[in-house]
């Protein structure tokens, strides 16, 4: 099943085919559990996930993990969304005709030097500072060698000994769904590398070589063996994706690999000191399906552990394949891969200046853990909390919303009910609809004192997302002032009454649950507008009055 | 993806400049390092003969990871020449750097060392393409990598 020989933490997503957009598009029907919690979040009133779920499942889990213990560490690369690449002056941008984005640097003809694009550092500082790493004032470059056909020069661009950040941490929020909690995953290291080209192959006598990519910055991310579970790993992927989108220095795409993560997953029984032996497991394409290649490699593990064939585990790299759910042996490592590390002698090293790290600080946008703390205190849930804080853009709205007056749960709860349901229907992003921050505020704003009613908000918001406008101009154009007026009220309540009088008959008799035929029939005749306290206090008193 | 604050404030990042190379302190200290190695009151005597704290080639592991391949008869002609390279090796491990601050790389001079993000086109891809032994349009071509180390 494996197809392809991935390299020295350079990930190829493997490609089956003659046309690698096809392979990135092939979407099989999947149990996506994060876009299950999106979904589940988009639902009119967010509910809470019953305890005995929860507990059911935390239980399951433990009975499955029995007596042990799964120890989880993962690399993640993130490329970088510069418009160059790291050491020459390439353009880069993903799905460009094949080899069309070369040069003879990043080709490694003879003879060529590379020069550091200074984007690369910004973005390293700017992670550095964001995972809370100590940043080293001076790095270097190293070469990592090693012989593949996606590497022209036969070394890698990389950090060795001295990353340019390290010994950093990074806070997240379980999803409620999954029992919630708050966890704290360390960081090793970040450093700066380059990527290298894509391998495809098609044919069955040879393979081929597109070296677009081949000199793309990277980011390299290493985290300590601090996760326990599948979930806790694909959060922790998840939390970084949503950094990197936040700062603005990857797209954070897996499915164009723009983010890739690889997992060393061991199993050891509970109390013992020593790590087991790791398995290494590529090729996920999403968080959900990280989560479920970790739960398959923990229980596989286990298994082989309760059968006294814990030797039969050794270190050696797996594939995850989505289709049958399964991790396969891809190859196994005999030993550490001699690499022949040494100091790149063409670049010069890289030395950060105070001034320029505080720059680049006093730079940051909020990020997601101090904007889930912001929102909390607010007093919004944490489902609401988690939603709002998933994707920037949606954050972004949301305090806007907010600077404009608006109350923070009502915001909230329009913002993942009906533009939340109407973003995933059109496949929109929030900040491409016609809607603007400030006439939300307006719209939660008429709601609150009464001009319209709730239910004609709702019919404002679907205008308003659709084609634009403003709440103040489509109340007057459509006439949807409230009827807030109690005779006006009242004279449509009687000529209801008047209309109907088989059924106030009934209602006298004690057929007393007909006043909500009542209700409705007032409330059409208003065309929605009548004050629906007001309908409802008028129209008791007249059908127990008289 | 850029979100606007992101965008906005990415313009207030100073360009980094290269930075002084950090001072030795002794700046004659690397005179030193020039001297016949032999002559040098740096290199202890033990140390000097002792190249031996060096491992000894594996002549079939070096041109394996070097994809060179070696006839039995040429690996042994190759082991003393290598031999001598890793001795030059172990004699300069043999300077004594105590007082030495280190340095992570060899000066390159002074001025920016970095590049402007922006983008150039390498002008004559044809002759890159020309240059590649085996292209088949627009891959380039190569014998099947699988899973067969």
């Amino acid at each position: 099943m494996a197809l392809t020989l991935l390299r020295g933490g350079m990930r190829t997503p493997i490609s089956f085919g003659s046309n690698t957009s096809l392979f990135f598009t092939v979407l099989r029907p999947r149990l996506a559990r994060f876009t299950a919690r999106a979904e589940s979040a988009q639902a009119t009133e967010p509910k809470a996930v019953p305890k005995s779920i929860q507990l059911a499942t935390k239980e399951a889990a433990e009975q499955k993990t029995q007596g042990f213990e799964a120890v989880i560490g993962i690399e993640t690369h993130v490329q970088l969304s510069t418009v160059t690449k790291a050491f020459c002056s390439c353009p880069y941008s993903y799905g460009s005709q094949p080899n069309s984005t070369i040069c003879p640097t990043c080709m490694g003809h003879p003879g060529t030097l590379p020069v550091l694009n200074e984007k690369v550092v910004e973005c390293a500082v700017k992670l550095g500072l964001a995972l809370n790493c100590e940043i080293a004032m001076t790095s270097k470059f190293d070469r990592k060698q090693y012989f593949y056909p996606d590497l022209p020069k036969g070394y890698q661009i990389s950090q060795f000994d001295i990353p340019i950040a390290k010994k950093g941490y990074v806070d997240l929020d379980l999803p409620v769904e999954f029992g919630g909690g708050h966890r704290k995953f360390g960081i090793t290291r970040v450093h700066m590398e380059e990527d290298a080209g894509k391998l495809l192959h098609e044919s069955g006598s040879y393979s081929q070589v597109d070296l677009n990519r081949a000199g793309v910055p990277l980011l390299e991310i290493v985290s300590e063996p601090d996760m326990r579970t599948g979930i806790e790993a694909a959060e922790y992927g998840a939390e970084l994706q949503r950094i990197v989108r936040y700062l603005g220095v990857s797209n954070g795409n897996m499915q164009e690999g723009s983010l890739r993560c690889d997992v060393n997953v061991s199993v050891r029984p509970v109390g013992q000191s020593e790590f087991g032996t790791k398995v290494e497991i590529k090729n996920m394409n999403s968080f959900s399906e990280i989560n479920r290649a970790i739960d398959h490699e923990i229980t596989r593990q286990i298994l082989l552990h309760k059968e006294g064939q814990a030797d039969q585990i050794v270190q050696e790299t797996r594939l995850w394949d989505e289709s049958s759910q399964k991790t396969f042996t891809m190859r196994k490592k005999e030993g550490l891969a001699d690499y022949r590390y040494f100091p790149e002698p063409d670049l010069p090293e890289v030395v950060l200046t105070t001034d320029y790290i505080d720059e680049i600080s006093k730079s940051m946008p909020e990020l997601p853990e101090a904007k889930r703390r912001r929102y909390e205190n607010m007093g919004l849930s944490m489902q609401d909390v988690l939603f709002l804080a998933n994707d920037d853009n949606v954050a972004h709205f949301f305090d806007s919303t907010l600077e404009h007056g608006a109350d923070a749960k009502m915001a909230a709860n329009w913002i993942m009910s009906d533009i939340a349901a109407y973003l995933k229907n059109e496949k929109l992003s929030i900040d491409e609809t016609k809607l603007t921050p400030l006439e939300l505020s307006e719209l939660i704003a008429s709601i609150k004192n009464g001009t319209i009613s709730g239910k004609i908000g709702k019919e404002i918001l679907t205008e308003l997302l659709a084609k634009g406008g403003t709440v103040k101009g489509m109340i007057e154009e459509k006439d949807l002032v409230q009827i807030t007026d109690p005779s006006a009220i009242e004279a449509m309540v009687d000529k209801v009454i008047a209309d109907n009088p088989k059924q106030l008959e009934q209602y006298r008799a004690g057929k007393t649950k007909l006043q909500g035929f009542f209700a409705g029939q007032v409330m059409k005749a208003s065309k929605g507008k009548a004050n629906p306290v007001l309908l409802n206090k008028i129209l008791g008193e007249k059908l127990n009055g008289n | 993806m850029l979100s606007a604050a992101a965008a906005a404030s990415a313009s207030a990042i100073p360009r980094l400049r290269f930075a002084t190379q950090p001072r030795l302190r002794r700046p004659s200290a690397r005179s030193h390092w020039l001297r016949p190695l032999s002559s040098s009151s740096h290199v202890t005597p033990a140390a000097a003969t002792g190249a031996g704290a060096l491992e000894p080639p594996d002549l079939p592991r070096l041109a394996n990871a070097a994809r060179i391949s070696l006839s039995p008869q040429e690996a042994e002609e190759f082991e003393p020449k290598i031999r001598q390279v890793v001795d030059w090796f172990g004699q300069l491990q043999a300077v004594d750097l105590q007082s030495i601050e280190p340095s992570l790389r060899a000066g390159t001079g002074t001025g920016s060392s970095l590049r402007e993000d922006k983008p150039e086109t390498f002008a004559n891809r044809d002759a890159i393409v020309e240059a590649i032994p085996s292209y088949d349009d627009p891959y380039i071509k190569v014998p099947r990598v699988l899973n067969k180390e």
